[in-house]
């Protein structure tokens, strides 16, 4: 039971990692790209997490931490990158 | 108040890296926490932090509501939008109102502005 | 869960083919965004499977730590932007 719910949410990351990173390859907007970035790389890989704390609940600690920083790096990363490269493509 | 937060918060990483509540564990915890310089307090208000924390909760569901709705209907249109900053916000509080919006799919925070506005960057639902 | 790693391989492969092909400076940024997060994924995904938390240590360490290193590129990317010394 446990062990399905694992895999259940580990596929779900891997659906979000798929489509979120799908359309990297496209010819869209820097902006557009990131805001489907965040939807693979921070809530898909948070569901992975997840799915890894149900599989292992004995080291709680480090992967509660992963969970934690994974979110606020994934996030802040995602607010530099498009401070940084929205002024570069027009001055207003 | 935000010393103890922040004395807090290095005490929760530490604990969590290390995962060890021996005596000599605690002592070295507490005592690099003491040591790490902190910055000037700024009379912070404890209210707000209590909702943004209690926000940051909430936020977790409302991404991932807000992720299926981008997988399942198409979002193809781009728009910028101004959302005003509320009054009264110390750097820390302004820091995690960002966290909020850009950790929610939809929307980018592009950059704050010193006369109190966000701007932000949406995707949208097209008709 | 060595499909699993499988599939998350073939995940890597989008961003790496990305940064290869496309040459704006900001989409490679994306990307290399991108293949930071993965790989410390797959790190702690190989560590439950070979049951052994030494790995996994090191995959949180590169967690919390890692991206620091992207946003100071990127800050440095704007700044010689900025300055004219780099045309994209």
């Amino acid at each position: 039971m446990i062990d399905g719910l694992s895999y259940g949410l580990m596929i779900v990351g891997l659906i979000f990692w798929f489509w979120g990173t799908l359309p990297l390859v496209g010819d869209r907007s820097v902006l557009f790209k990131l805001h489907s970035l965040s939807v693979s790389d921070t809530l898909g890989s948070m569901s992975m997490i997840a799915g890894l704390l149900l599989k292992i609940p004995r080291e709680w600690p480090l992967l509660i931490l992963a969970l934690i920083s994974l979110a606020i790096w994934n996030t802040v990363l995602g607010y530099v990158l498009a401070y940084c490269s929205y002024r570069d493509e027009d001055d207003d | 108040m935000t010393v103890y937060l922040s004395i807090l918060l290095r005490l929760i990483i530490w604990f969590l890296l290390t995962s060890d509540l021996s005596l000599v564990n605690i002592i070295i915890g507490v005592a690099i926490a003491l040591i790490i310089p902190h910055e000037a307090a700024r009379l912070p208000i404890l209210k707000d932090w209590i909702r943004v924390f209690w926000e940051i909760i909430i936020a977790v569901p409302v991404a991932y509501f807000e992720a299926l709705e981008i997988m399942i209907f198409p979002h193809k249109k781009e728009a910028f939008l101004r959302r005003r900053v509320r009054p009264n916000r110390t750097p820390g509080l302004i820091f995690l109102d960002i966290f909020l919006i850009t950790f929610t799919p939809k929307t980018i925070v592009l950059s704050y502005q010193e006369d109190g506005w966000y701007k932000i960057h949406s995707v949208e639902r097209d008709k | 869960m060595n499909g699993i790693i499988i599939a998350m391989l073939l995940a890597l492969l989008i961003p790496i083919y990305e940064a290869y092909r496309d040459s704006h400076i900001w989409q490679k940024m994306l990307a290399f965004a991108s293949i930071a997060t993965k790989t410390s994924m797959m790190i702690l995904v190989v560590s439950v499977l070979r049951d052994d938390w030494m790995i996994g240590v090191v995959g949180v360490l590169i967690l919390s730590v890692g991206n620091a290193a992207l946003m100071l590129l990127a800050h440095v990317i704007k700044r010689s932007d900025e300055a004219g010394v780099y045309e994209p």
